[in-house]
Order: structure tokens, then C-alpha cells, then sequence
């Protein structure tokens, strides 16, 4: 008989059993463990590690939508920190007049026609030449900002505090704020990254990947496919830039300019591109390798092992960012979703492994 | 007998002194590293000579460079951590960073001194709290226009900025002077990452430029006055802070000869006590030459004596010195500081309406490999009535 709570063989005898999310109840009571963690976990940090945590939150989304045009679809692009930037410069321009909870959905919405607008190369395009049109897209956001007056040429566009429900948010409690309406956002876009692939618009991403003609002959539409894709990609990363811009009070184009693009890249390929897991993975990894190289660097720099003008911090945090990828590139190209994989599939029949 | 209790008095006041944390916040690695680490430096000596020289009040003052990577988040995170742990005041490093803190600074009321002398820094809104330790990039520029205007009247110009807030900062003042002094803004270039300007510069020949004024960093000013060198040209160059300095002169070599460049800052082959006591300092803490000789070196230590000051005199007149309290005091002694670290040409003063420190700077130039004043320390006469129509 069918334990409802390990996976002892394959019952699955129906195309809808084969598509389910949860496997066993196992799986959804390990879900809902982990978002009560989540929401108890900020009663636990301070301010400056809330503001950690809903970066990596925040890079996550971004890393979800790089993952559908990047990962789903195959069209690589490096211009992701732009569709951020529309994201957020849209909710700046909004915000004195109208609530977050309608700016942060129509960033998304302006990143996805922009999506839709760069994703038209991508019908005659293909590969490192697609690459180097979502290039040029960043160029010229970068550009473009910095010759908007309405966008301060790229100096700081203030947002104002919101209010929700006539509630002040103030600095004391901005992070934990924020940190529960991302949350929500989050587990919300993360649920239809998930069931994406259950739809034929998702299976159609892939297709297209895997062969552009053969999807063809079946009926689909790459080129519709492909601009869906980049819509798609650059709502989530639109989604992101709003809530960033809300974060971190104000929007510079500093923020959003071609290394942030590059950091997503990385971001997803040390997670693992396609992976739900891996947008979070990679984020967090990347983020929280980060602050304890530099606490690692600073510990070092105590105990005067550093000869005065030469920092160890100097050298560590940007090596180490380097080193990382080029490992996980050459010994683990499926990055760190693969290691949760492993662990989850000895888990799985665990203690009974055979 | 007496030594020994001199030595257990000292032992004991700095165990029982009251520890007061200063966090400054830049980029020791990535874009403008080149200044950050440098400034970084001036910081962290200052910091310790004021801490064994006894010019702390009594206190303690812990200092912490941390490195930014000039990315706006990790300034943000690191600002919170100060907030957080109760430091009294800020060190910051970018205009971007700075720009993005503002409203957050205005909120918690924050003392903030950043390297970016940027003037939308101390413009309103949300600038109650921050201080330019000296004269803002707007003022530089203009004070480079007047000194051409006095050297050539009516000559022709053109401004090469850096396609960002930092560089785009002063044009609008700039223009507004050029009228008033009579020379003529011919072209404004943004200019960053450029292997070759020929085709700018005969641009600028062709529209007879005389002279371009630089607000820029050093590396793309050092291509721009080389490739004007190998051309020939007739174009004299004259650099804001950060365009300038000895940096340019590395970058630059015998091309740099005659570049006019701008600062509030000695040199350290002057022969002026604020000089050798970077000099001094620099040797004290086993800096090597290239920090010595950087400007960036005493920005970060008079940036760091600002600061010291403040949070000494608050102490000093009792009040305390961290938390929302100490944040208070410190801002309330920065409102009215006026004293001369002889960092720079002039003394830092800072009033309600005044959040310039060092209202003074020199013109310098570059010749047999140095910067040498060519003027006294001034102010410029139509920055005020320009930017703020007074």
C-alpha cells in the first residue's frame, strides 16, 4: 500500500499524479514548516541582518524572472539590472501619487512591455548575439537615465514613506515591513514559477529552447514564445526593482547599471539556472559568502596579519566572488539546486534508503 | 615609583575610557578604489594619532573602515549597523551612496560627512545633517572658470565630465558663471572609458577650444591630455579635485605638464605644517609613498578630524556621546565647529546655513613632475550668487 507520507515506490498512474507538486504529505508539511520559520524570523534579527535578508529576498525575484528568459527559455541576457531599474524608476515616478500596492504591480508591468520590446531582436537572433542585444539594452537604459532630467540624470529619486492600513512605516520598523510584503510577493511569484512548467505556455519555453523548429512543427510559436519570455522575465525583475526602490528609500542608477546584471548572472548560475531552489540558493550564497568573507578579511586585518597598505579585505571578498563561479562553472554547472537535490533524495526514503 | 603609577593611570583611563565607534563606509575595492583605499587610510591613522595624542576628550574612538565596493546596498547595510550599534556620526565615501541615505540620514538625524563632494549632497531636501568637509565640485568648477577668465578673457571652453551624478553635478552652475564671466562653454563631453579622444579633441580644436576643464577622475583625464600631447594641440587643461592631483601625474607623465588642477588640499613636499603632518603621520604609521603622496590620504584624515572634533567637544561639555542622544549632541557641536586641523589651506567652520567645511582651495600646476600653487587660498566670488542667487 501506498505510504501517503515517504515515497516507497511509484504508484503514479495518471498524467496529473506525474505533474503534482507535493509527492507526499511529507513535502507539504516541510513547506509550511519552512514559511512558518520565515515569518517568525524576523522577531529574531536585528534591523541590519532584516535588511540582508530582504535583499536577498529581492535578488531572488530578480533571479526567478532571469531564470524563466535565462533559464526556461535559453535566451541569454545580460541586461536583467536594467528591467530591475524600469521596475523601479516606474514606482518612483508613481509613488508620491499613488500606494505601493498598485506602483510595485505596474513596475512589473512597465518591465514587462520593456521585456517585450527587447525580446524582438530575439525572433532573428539567437545565442551570443541575443546576448549582446540585451547588452545594448542596458546601454541604453544606463544612457537614458543619465540624460533624464525627470530621472535626477541618475541621482537619487526619493520614495516616500508609505502608510498601509494608517499605519506608519518608519525606520525602526521599514525592514520588518517590507521584509512581510516581499515575503508575500515572493511566495506568491515563486508558486507560479513553479507551476509554470505545468502550462503550456511554460512546456513551450522549453521547447523552444531544446529546438526552436521542432516546436515549430508542433503547433507553437517561437517567436511569441520568445518575446513571452522576456515579458515574463522582466515583470519579475520589474516586480523586484519597485519593492527595491521602496527598500532602499531611494533609486540611483548606480543600482541597476551593467555589474548588478552580471551579479544576477552569477547569482543564477551558482544556484542553478531553470532551479525555484536555486533563485533563492544562489542569492543567498553569493550574498552571505560575502559578508563573511568580509568579516573573515576584517578578523585577519585585527590580528596585523595585513602589511599596512596592502588590505587582505581588499583582495578576499573580490576573489573569492571570482573563485566561486569559475568553481561551480567547471565542477558544478548545475550549481547548488543539484547539492539540494542530493540531499533531498537521500532524505527521501530515509531510514530506508533501499 | 612615579612612572609606574604615570603607567597604571594610563593603563587604567584607557581600559575605563568610554568607547565611542566611527564607521566610514567606501570603496576600498571596485570603481574609484584607486581614491577609497587611500582615503580609507587617512581615516584609520587619524584616528589612532587622535586616540595616542590624547585630542579625544578622554574617549575612545573606535574606527572601522569598511570596504563598500561602492555598491549602494553594502553602504546602506553598513550605515544601518552604525545606527544600530549607536555611532554618533557617519563617514561616507560615493555621491550615489550619499544621495540614496539621504532621507534615511534626515529620519534618524545622523551626522554624515562624505568623500563626494557633490552639491546635491548639502542641497535641500533631507540635508540638514550632511557636511562637505570642503568646497562642492560646483564651486571647484567655477573657481577654475574664474581663474581662466582672469588668465583669458573670453576664452572658449569645454567641460569633459563623467557620464554620472558625480560629473554631471556642477554643469548647470557652470554655465550660469560662464555667462557671467564672459567665456564661452562651447561643448560639454561626457567622458569615462575612452582608449582614444583624437576624434573629440579635434572636435574641440575645430570649434577652437582653448581650454577644457575637467570634472572627472583621473584616469580619463590622463588619456584626454596625452592624446591632446601626441596631437599637438594648443588646449590648456584644467582639472577639478578629483580629476587632478598626483595621480594624473603617474597616469599622465610629461604630458601633464602645465594641467591646472584645483584642491583644498596641501601637497606633501610643501613646505606648510599641514604638510609635513601628513607627511609625519604617513611615515608614523608605516604608510608607503604612494598613500603619502595621494590627496586621497588627508581627505580621509580631515574627514576623520571632523568628526573626532565634534564627538570631542560633545563629550567634553558633558552631553552624551552615543545612541539617539549622542547622534543629537554631535550635530548640535558639527552646527557650530570651527577649528583649524591644518589638513587643508583653510579652517573648517560649519554653521545652520554653512555645511561646507573648508571654504578656501588653491589653484595648483603641474610642472617638473609636481603640483606647485600658482594662487593664494580664495573662495570663489560667484559660486553663492550663481547657485544659490545670493
Amino acid at each position: 500500500m501506498r505510504n501517503p507520507w515517504a515515497q516507497t515506490g511509484n504508484y503514479k498512474t495518471d498524467y496529473r499524479q506525474d505533474t503534482a507538486i507535493f509527492a507526499t504529505y511529507l513535502e507539504v508539511l516541510s513547506l509550511w514548516a519552512f514559511l512558518a520559520v520565515l515569518l517568525v524570523l524576523p522577531f529574531f534579527l536585528s534591523r541590519p541582518q532584516m535588511f540582508v535578508l530582504d535583499l536577498i529576498l529581492v535578488y531572488a525575484l530578480a533571479v526567478l524572472g532571469l531564470n524563466i528568459t535565462t533559464g526556461y527559455a535559453g535566451l541569454i541576457n545580460i541586461g536583467q539590472a536594467a528591467f530591475v531599474g524600469v521596475g523601479a524608476y516606474t514606482a518612483a515616478l508613481l509613488a508620491p501619487s499613488l500606494p505601493f500596492w498598485l506602483t510595485v504591480p505596474i513596475g512589473g508591468l512597465a518591465a514587462a512591455v520593456a521585456g517585450g520590446i527587447v525580446g524582438i531582436p530575439s525572433l532573428r537572433i539567437k545565442h551570443l548575439y541575443l546576448a549582446i542585444a540585451t547588452l545594448a539594452f542596458q546601454i541604453i537604459f544606463e544612457w537614458t537615465v543619465g540624460h533624464s532630467t525627470i530621472l535626477k540624470q541618475g541621482g537619487a529619486i526619493s520614495m516616500p514613506r508609505v502608510e498601509f492600513l494608517g499605519y506608519r512605516v518608519g525606520y525602526k520598523n521599514h525592514y520588518y515591513f517590507w521584509y512581510f510584503v516581499i515575503l508575500l510577493v515572493v511566495v506568491v511569484l515563486a508558486f507560479a514559477f513553479r507551476n509554470l512548467l505545468r502550462t503550456r505556455f511554460g512546456r513551450a519555453l522549453v521547447a523552444v529552447r531544446d529546438n526552436d523548429r521542432a516546436a515549430d512543427a508542433m503547433g507553437m510559436h517561437p517567436g511569441l514564445t520568445k518575446i513571452f519570455a522576456f515579458a515574463l522575465g522582466g515583470f519579475y525583475a520589474g516586480v523586484a526593482g519597485a519593492l527595491y526602490a521602496y527598500l532602499s528609500r531611494a533609486v540611483v542608477i548606480e543600482d541597476y547599471m551593467l555589474p548588478v546584471s552580471i551579479k544576477f548572472l552569477a547569482m543564477a548560475i551558482v544556484g542553478g539556472l531553470g532551479s525555484l531552489v536555486g533563485s533563492f540558493l544562489g542569492p543567498a550564497f553569493l550574498v552571505l559568502l560575502d559578508l563573511n568573507m568580509e568579516d573573515l578579511a576584517n578578523w585577519l586585518k585585527s590580528l596585523g596579519l595585513s602589511y599596512a597598505g596592502v588590505d587582505i579585505a581588499s583582495a578576499m571578498r573580490p576573489l573569492t566572488f571570482g573563485l566561486v563561479i569559475v568553481l561551480f562553472l567547471i565542477f558544478e554547472p548545475r550549481g547548488l539546486a543539484n547539492w539540494w537535490r542530493l540531499v533531498r533524495n537521500f532524505f527521501r526514503n530515509w531510514p530506508f534508503k533501499y | 615609583m612615579r612612572k609606574l603609577g604615570i603607567l597604571v593611570f594610563l593603563v587604567l583611563s584607557f581600559g575605563f575610557a568610554q568607547k565611542v565607534h566611527l564607521m566610514w563606509s567606501g570603496a576600498i575595492t571596485g570603481p574609484t578604489s584607486d581614491a577609497g583605499k587611500y582615503y580609507a587610510q587617512g581615516v584609520e591613522d587619524y584616528c589612532k594619532y587622535a586616540n595616542e595624542e590624547g585630542l579625544t576628550g578622554g574617549l575612545t574612538i573606535v574606527c572601522e573602515t569598511r570596504d563598500d565596493q561602492y555598491n549602494n546596498a553594502n553602504t546602506q547595510r553598513n550605515f544601518e549597523e552604525a545606527l544600530e550599534r549607536g555611532d554618533p556620526a557617519f563617514l561616507g565615501y560615493s555621491t550615489g551612496g550619499t544621495l540614496q541615505l539621504k532621507p534615511l540620514i534626515q529620519e534618524v538625524g545622523m551626522t554624515y560627512i562624505p568623500a563626494s563632494y557633490h552639491i546635491g549632497n548639502i542641497d535641500p531636501p533631507n540635508n540638514d545633517y550632511l557636511f562637505l568637509p570642503i568646497v562642492s565640485y560646483s564651486e571647484q568648477v567655477i573657481a577654475l572658470l574664474e581663474y581662466i577668465a582672469k588668465e583669458k578673457p573670453g576664452a572658449k571652453v569645454a567641460l569633459a565630465v563623467h557620464p554620472s551624478p558625480f560629473g554631471r553635478a556642477p554643469v548647470p552652475d557652470a554655465k550660469e558663471a560662464a555667462k557671467e564671466l564672459g567665456i564661452e562653454i562651447v561643448e560639454v563631453q561626457e567622458m569615462a572609458k575612452g582608449l582614444d579622444y583624437t576624434a573629440t579633441l579635434k572636435r574641440f580644436a575645430n570649434k577652437g577650444v582653448e581650454y577644457i576643464v575637467y570634472q572627472n577622475v583621473a584616469g580619463p583625464v590622463a588619456t584626454m591630455i596625452k592624446d591632446a600631447k601626441r596631437l599637438g594641440l594648443n588646449i590648456k587643461h584644467a582639472a577639478a579635485h578629483y580629476a587632478g592631483g598626483p595621480d594624473l601625474l603617474r597616469l599622465a607623465g610629461d604630458a601633464a605638464e602645465g594641467v591646472i588642477w584645483v584642491t583644498s588640499y596641501y601637497m606633501p613636499y610643501e613646505d606648510a605644517p599641514g604638510a609635513a603632518f601628513v607627511k609625519k603621520l604617513g611615515e608614523r604609521y608605516k604608510r608607503p609613498a604612494d598613500t603619502i603622496e595621494s590627496v586621497h590620504y588627508p581627505s580621509g584624515m580631515l574627514a576623520a578630524a571632523i568628526a573626532i572634533e565634534a564627538i570631542k567637544r560633545a563629550h567634553t561639555a558633558g552631553k552624551p556621546v552615543t545612541g539617539d542622544a549622542g547622534r543629537e549632541a554631535v550635530y548640535a557641536e558639527m552646527l557650530k565647529l570651527s577649528f583649524d586641523p591644518g589638513l587643508a589651506v583653510g579652517p573648517v567652520t560649519y554653521s545652520k546655513e554653512d555645511h561646507v567645511g573648508v571654504d578656501h582651495m588653491r589653484v595648483l600646476e603641474a610642472k617638473g613632475g609636481k603640483f606647485v600653487p600658482i594662487t593664494e587660498p580664495f573662495q570663489s566670488k560667484l559660486f553663492r550668487k550663481v547657485h544659490y542667487g545670493k
